[in-house]
């Protein structure tokens, strides 16, 4: 049963300047103390003992202002960042749609490319060979195919890359923003294509700035805020508590 | 922040190794795949591998068996062996120092086992080496040497060096990717390496002065262990034991090492 739990977790970030991550001085560090006058260690504090339990048929919306940490939670669910402090349950297949054309690679054909991504979606080569006839007709690239992908225009690598990445219904879906590709007539196909898959999937996290999105396709809502979750409940609740200013 | 592992953090660092290894599909792909963009608008392609190595080895073997005064025929053949091996030895080393680096951005969004992009580069080498095996058929051809049987002993000398280089990949690309400064260093310390192991030179040349050049230098250890089978020569049940415990070093400082700072790497890319 697919699952998430998180448990007062917390994300430090910290952050090297040229300085502070140099060998040498982690090692005058230890051994002739301290510069003066430099600063030490900076660590971003993202997330703050964040406590959830995401179940099957949740369809769960994130808000917050720029920074409030809505990516860092949703590469917490990918399984990405392991927590600084706390804990982190994620049970069943994720797929997390962030950036679409993760991993590929311009001087490869677009045939290697569905299999190199199918590869990191957790499918076998013999998997990701078997979905190329399917990926090609949806993404219609056609003899495009066998050409390396540094000769797409844009919008063709995203068609490739969102044939792909959605070939396959997974447990857990992870979307930062709701994916929108190629002109007109494709992007039609795809919001269907992508509709159907939120339908499936048995658990949805969806990071968005559009209201209207996040009231068509969620049923719960976090509101985070520095890094906490200062919201949990039904989306209109959560909606109408962030407009009246919240956060 | 404790310097120690938990019992959590050995979990999860066992279950990496064993699912990292697991994944050799993802792992030989992406191998084959830096191989084949790397040459991918060469008109020799990845026979560019075999092609500047031959040239090294012809270069630098006519002018060190000139300086060293042994006779081309076989001082090149045994130059051959040694370069090859030699800078699969470096190779690793070399990559290892960008393994998370270079795949930040796959770490950064999906939870996949940080063994993985290890594997990777020591299979990426590992096809280098192929590549480079026929730099050896092609010398032992030119100048008549024939194999003795001691070469087979280059298998299981090329299996320990491939296991060693998993621990030792594992640490420099953890470190290389925490300190930034680390990669130079390596390079530099490389270069003095391949002067203190017996790539160029014969071991005799020391004439039994200064023996733990040899017998504290990994590399040296390493190196011998794969060439002197090529070179004819079976290699000493001492060669074994120090390799082995190369690897058991290796390994007891590794295995903390990835298990407490392991989930530390997609927050230092």
């Amino acid at each position: 049963m697919p699952l998430i739990e998180l448990r007062d977790v917390s994300v430090d970030f910290p952050i090297y300047n040229s300085r502070s991550r140099s060998l040498r001085n982690a090692l005058m560090a230890r051994i002739g103390g301290r510069l003066a006058g430099e600063g030490d260690l900076v660590t971003v504090r993202a997330l703050q003992d964040i406590s959830i339990t995401l179940n099957p048929g949740d369809r769960v919306a994130l808000i917050g202002r720029n920074g409030a940490g809505k990516s860092t939670l949703l590469r917490v669910l990918a399984g990405a960042y392991e927590p600084t402090a706390g804990s982190a349950v994620i049970n069943g297949r994720v797929s997390s749609l962030f950036d679409l054309t993760m991993g590929m690679d311009a001087e490869l054909t677009g045939v290697d490319n569905v299999i190199l991504r199918g590869v990191f979606l957790g499918m076998s080569i013999a998997e990701a060979r078997s979905y190329i006839p399917e990926v090609a007709e949806f993404s219609e690239l056609g003899s495009f195919m066998h050409l390396p992908m540094r000769t797409y225009s844009s919008g063709m690598r995203l068609r490739l890359a969102f044939a792909i990445s959605t070939v396959r219904t997974p447990d857990i879906l992870l979307l930062d923003e709701f994916i929108s590709v190629g002109d007109e007539s494709f992007a039609r196909k795809a919001r269907e294509r992508l509709e159907r898959m939120i339908d499936e999937a048995h658990i949805l996290v969806l990071a968005s700035h559009s209201l209207q999105t996040l009231r068509a396709y969620c049923n719960r809502a976090l509101l985070l805020d520095e890094g906490r979750i200062i919201a949990d409940g039904a989306i209109e609740d959560v909606l109408d508590r962030y407009k009246g200013g919240a956060a | 922040m404790s310097l120690f592992p938990t019992g959590a953090d050995w979990r999860r660092a066992a279950k990496d190794l064993v699912e990292g290894l697991a994944a050799w599909h993802i792992w030989t792909l992406l191998a084959f795949n830096d191989i084949r963009q790397r040459y991918k608008r060469s008109r020799f392609g990845q026979f560019w591998i075999t092609l500047s190595t031959g040239i090294f080895i012809a270069g630098i073997g006519s002018v060190y068996s000139f300086l060293f005064g042994q006779p081309v025929e076989t001082y090149i053949p045994y130059l051959a062996v040694n370069i090859v091996i030699w800078g699969m030895l470096a190779g690793i080393v070399t990559d290892s120092t960008a393994a998370f680096t270079q795949a930040g951005s796959i770490l950064g969004q999906q939870a996949l086992p940080k063994t993985i992009f290890v594997m990777r580069v020591i299979v990426r080498q590992l096809i280098i080496l192929a590549h480079n095996l026929v730099i050896i058929a092609l010398v032992f051809l030119l100048f008549g040497i024939v194999p003795t049987a001691a070469a087979v002993m280059a298998v299981p000398g090329l299996l320990l060096l491939a296991v060693a280089s998993l621990p030792a990949g594992m640490t420099i690309g953890l470190l290389c990717t925490r300190f930034r400064d680390l990669p130079q260093i390596i390079q530099s310390l490389l270069q003095v390496a391949f002067f203190l192991t017996p790539v160029m030179w014969h071991v005799d040349q020391l004439g039994g002065r200064v023996p733990y050049v040899i017998d504290f230098n990994p590399f040296a250890i390493f190196l011998l262990l794969v060439a002197d089978p090529l070179h004819g020569h079976w290699p000493g049940i001492g060669r074994y034991v120090q390799a082995l415990a190369i690897i058991g070093t290796m390994v007891l400082v590794t295995a903390p090492l990835f298990a407490r700072f392991r989930a530390r790497i997609v927050y230092w890319l």
